[in-house]
């Protein structure tokens, strides 16, 4: 595919480098000589220095044969003027990311009637296929993980029949053991493995070890009984503190007010602390350091369900997350800017923390898809994708066993979803057109998978 | 730094190159030569070896870095002029290695200077090899590496990056490996459409096959002692001239040109025409030269002219006539072209016209600056501002450069050449033209240097190839801690 990425900030670096490793062709187009400069030293990839919301540039870049355009500039109103413009010069696909919630539709208008509600941008109009708000991403993870089930982020795959859960292995009956030795509970595909900051497919006779992050694909309902075999039964979280009111710490406090769960959000800005206050309804806002030991042992903090810390410094949100830890918080979320922390984080016992890069560049890699492929996500950061493919009469693989169609040796086949039916792991099982197939697969090999499914 | 990374990726160049030995092979084979031998002793052991040390050397995690980017250019050229020397060796074409080394480097690097003393008696096979040399080093054979075989990422821009003559340019393609097939594409195109037009000019296979291996790259190596000028044939020198000038520019405009259709691209290019008027000017100022002060018509003066003027720029080095016999003017005149050499991007050497035209601007805006300081210039190129960092890297480039020429000069003086001969000799080889004036003119040949010149030469055709920083970064300490 072609791709057209304008505006190199992280977001952009980060999505240029895993789409340039996923073979894919790559323009950058970024104003500054520096970061120019810089991407070229790099990554393999075209730069062109200029706006990208001038015609100009954006014929430069060839953006009539673009597959797609992701606008990711630090300006909402610069994305998605970036993306009419290159819609409108003949651009397949185009993704912006929009912060502000009010343009991401995330409000409605007060229309007469509830019934003629409606958002207030509609992106189509706006030549933008996809929305992405990173702020709103991670509010959602943040929420799933606090008031789901699991104590970790859970992903759908077909329609939810298939799940892939993230838990840490901790209990002394599943160390030291080959996986293929492990008796879980029900049907399940480990198709990842996150040891010591690196992600990888294991074989059969991988053996665990403690402190591993597991990557589990299994249908709905063994997803639950794995949940109880290998998490710890979480209570339900009744007190939870949010520390930082920015907008991603705002919407987290709102969502969470809305489940019942009660809510206190620190603030160290006071005039930022009585804008939110003021949007708030039951949430109890309070103005001060989180990093004050006293303080927070002074607004009882210690006796909160959860810490959740959302401040714009990833430094801090470490910090404050592993003071909460101490001072007997049983669980600290935090959002990290920077993906090269996560591992660094998770280490030291934070024990989750959401990126919303990463969550970005999840929801781009659904448009970069080839072949016969509906969906796909990154597991346990972004070198391995999970991708769902719908197999076709036409495809390489209809009628064999996915071993037989040459799935390459690096990666690993996770379930066939024939009708109702989920089969887990495939095995030497034949696919027929119309199933739905699983497959977990390193960037590098993506490309030789897709091939099996056109 | 990951040698065995390296090593694995210089086995996978030595086994191209071994595969090329196969040409030449075959060539002997059908003409019952006696260098078939030889031919098929170098392809199995370059080959043998390349692979070897592709499976056997362990690989690396992980991204290839720029400075194992380096050592792998380098280090290629180096052991591909080694391998190179081979089927000289085993057929005994010359008395000494060091002889086998000048011949191979001067024909990697596309210089074209030769240490036979005759050519026509030499058997075809390893004259074949001689040209195919020159093919393979024009258009890099890193950059064919980079075509054939996908090992993405960054790694793969920097090898282009480090190979390609000029000052770094704008990626053309999002994927370098895309630029690299097609440039190779465009450099095979144009090296087919030279070979039909030679051999309708009347040229035998064998000579038209090794002049346009010679042309293309701006070598100069040809079958014959006179060079072009042997087959006393306009029609031939008119295809050659246009070939050599069409080797001379950047061939990411003929990329522009054929794939996306923008002819502005190659007209408006500030290079391309100052390019093109230097080649004009040149040879109109030789022709009144050698009309007025020898005596020639116009017309014939005007054939010479323009065919050595366009030779030496492009650092081909072909010839049609003994410059060496011109009046002062003319060689001093081809003396300056042989430094200012082809266009960036294009398979020419020496110094590059784009970091000519920076180098005169830049020196404008000092004199400006010089009576009025507070004025601010921006120095454009075709509308473009050049930015600081690109400016002072050409800058660095060009006193690195002379100074290479100084010491050449001073060595090749101290091994008891005339300073012309000195001078002319360096310059030749450093801008990888080949020919140079008074003993190692058009004519004559290097094979009487004293071999230790002989291989300060060479070192100056590898510098002079490789954009003179590649090589001597390997020489700076620092260069070798810290990874």
């Amino acid at each position: 595919m072609y791709i057209i990425i304008a505006g190199a900030g992280i977001v952009g670096l980060h999505i240029a480098a895993v789409l340039a490793e996923g073979k894919h062709e790559v323009t950058v187009v970024e104003p500054s000589d520096e970061v120019v400069e810089g991407i070229r030293s790099h990554l393999d990839v075209k730069t062109i220095t200029g706006n990208a919301t001038t015609p100009r540039i954006l014929r430069e870049a060839e953006v009539d044969r673009a597959d797609l355009v992701i606008a990711v500039t630090n300006n909402d109103e610069t994305n998605m003027l970036i993306c009419f413009l290159a819609k409108e010069l003949g651009a397949a696909m185009t993704v912006a990311r929009v912060r502000n919630p009010e343009y991401s539709g995330y409000f409605v208008t007060a229309a007469k009637s509830p019934s003629a509600a409606r958002k207030i941008i509609r992106p189509k109009t706006l030549g933008v296929d996809l929305l992405i708000n990173p702020e709103v991403a991670v509010a959602d993870e943040i929420e799933n993980v606090l008031c789901g089930l699991s104590p970790a982020p859970i992903t759908d795959f077909a329609d939810g029949q298939v799940q892939i859960g993230e838990f840490r292995v901790e209990q002394k009956s599943l160390v030291n053991k080959p996986l293929n030795k492990v008796k879980f509970p029900g049907p399940c595909v480990v198709s990842a493995i996150v040891r010591a900051g690196k992600t990888f497919i294991p074989t059969s006779e991988e053996i665990l070890q403690s402190d591993d992050h597991i990557y589990v694909l299994a249908s709905r309902d063994s997803m639950d009984r794995l949940s109880e075999m290998l998490a710890h039964p979480q209570p339900p979280v009744r007190s939870v503190v949010v520390f930082g009111g920015s907008r991603v710490g705002y919407i987290v406090a709102e969502r969470l007010e809305k489940q019942g769960i009660s809510v206190m959000v620190i603030e160290q800005d006071l005039n930022r602390g009585q804008e939110i206050a003021a949007e708030l309804k039951k949430a109890v806002v309070i103005q001060g350091d989180a990093t004050d030991r006293d303080f927070l042992i002074e607004q009882g903090v210690s006796s909160a369900d959860a810490f959740v810390s959302t401040t714009e410094s990833d430094e801090l949100n470490i910090l404050c997350a592993l003071l909460a830890k101490n001072l007997g918080v049983p669980r600290s979320l935090i959002v990290l800017s920077k993906p090269g922390y996560i591992p660094l984080a998770e280490a030291i016992g934070v024990d989750i923390a959401v990126s919303p890069l990463l969550l970005t560049a999840s929801r781009i890699a659904h448009f970069v898809l080839h072949g016969g492929a509906i969906s796909a996500t990154f597991i346990g950061g972004e070198e391995i994708q999970a991708i769902e493919f719908t197999v076709s009469s036409t495809a390489g693989v209809a009628q064999h066993s996915l071993t037989e169609a040459g799935l390459p040796r690096e990666a690993k086949a996770g379930a066939i979803i024939r009708d109702e039916k989920v089969i887990i792991p495939p095995g030497d099982n034949v696919v027929y057109p119309g199933d739905h197939v699983i497959v977990i697969s390193p960037l590098s090999t993506t490309s030789s998978v897709e091939k099996l499914f056109k | 730094m990951r040698i065995n990374v390296v090593c694995r990726y210089l086995g996978l160049v030595l086994t191209i190159l071994g595969l090329f030995m196969l040409l030449p092979l075959a060539w002997s084979l059908f003409r019952g030569e006696s260098c078939s031998t030889p031919f098929a002793i170098s392809a199995g052991i370059t080959v043998g070896l390349g692979l070897l040390l592709w499976r056997l050397v362990p690989t690396g995690e992980g991204k290839f870095s720029r400075r194992e980017a380096i050592v792998l250019v380098t280090g290629s050229w180096i052991l591909v002029s080694l391998f190179g020397t081979l089927p000289y060796v085993l057929a005994g074409t010359f008395q000494s290695f060091v002889d086998a080394w000048f011949e191979s480097v001067s024909g990697f690097t596309t210089t074209g200077a030769t240490v036979f003393a005759s050519v026509e008696d030499q058997l075809q096979g390893i004259l074949l090899w001689r040209s195919l040399t020159q093919w393979l080093g024009g258009m890099g054979i890193i950059t064919l590496f980079v075509a054939l075989f996908p090992i993405f990422g960054i790694g793969a821009a920097h090898l282009v990056e480090h190979e390609m003559p000029g000052p770094q340019a704008d990626r053309l393609t999002p994927r370098i490996r895309d630029t690299a097939k097609a440039v190779w594409l465009l450099y095979l195109g144009f090296s087919a459409l030279e070979f039909i037009l030679l051999l309708i000019g009347r040229l035998p296979v064998f000579d038209a096959l090794t002049v346009t291996f010679s042309t293309m790259p701006t070598g100069g190596f040809t079958p014959v002692d006179l060079s072009i000028g042997a087959y006393n044939s306009l029609f031939v020198e008119i295809v050659v001239t246009v070939f050599m000038a069409v080797a001379g520019v950047n061939f990411g405009l003929f990329y522009l040109l054929a794939w996306k259709r923008q002819i502005r691209q190659l007209i408006n290019n500030p290079e391309f025409k100052l390019y093109i008027v230097l080649l004009v000017a040149g040879s109109l100022f030789i022709m009144l030269n050698l009309a007025f002060s020898m005596d020639v018509s116009f017309g014939q003066a005007f054939r010479h002219g323009a065919f050595q003027v366009v030779s030496i720029m492009t650092t081909t080095g072909f010839c049609t006539a003994d410059f060496n016999l011109w009046p002062a003017f003319a060689k001093a005149a081809l003396l300056l072209l042989m430094i200012i050499g082809g266009s960036a991007g294009s398979t020419g050497g020496a110094l590059k016209v784009i970091r000519v035209l920076v180098l005169f601007k830049y020196a404008y805006r000092r004199i400006v600056l010089a009576f009025n300081p507070r004025i601010v210039i921006p120095l454009k190129v075709g509308g473009n501002v050049v930015s600081e960092a690109v400016i002072s890297g050409i800058i660095g480039l060009a006193i690195v450069y002379f100074v290479i020429m100084f010491v050449g000069f001073l060595v090749m003086s101290a091994v008891g050449l005339d300073q012309v001969t000195a001078l002319s000799s360096v310059l030749a080889t450093v801008g990888n033209v080949g020919p140079g004036l008074n003993l190692v003119g058009p004519t004559a040949n290097y094979l009487f240097i004293h071999p230790v010149g002989k291989v300060v030469l060479t070192l100056c055709m590898l510098v002079g190839r490789l954009e003179v920083f590649t090589v001597l970064m390997l020489f700076v300490p620092s260069f070798w801690k810290w990874r």
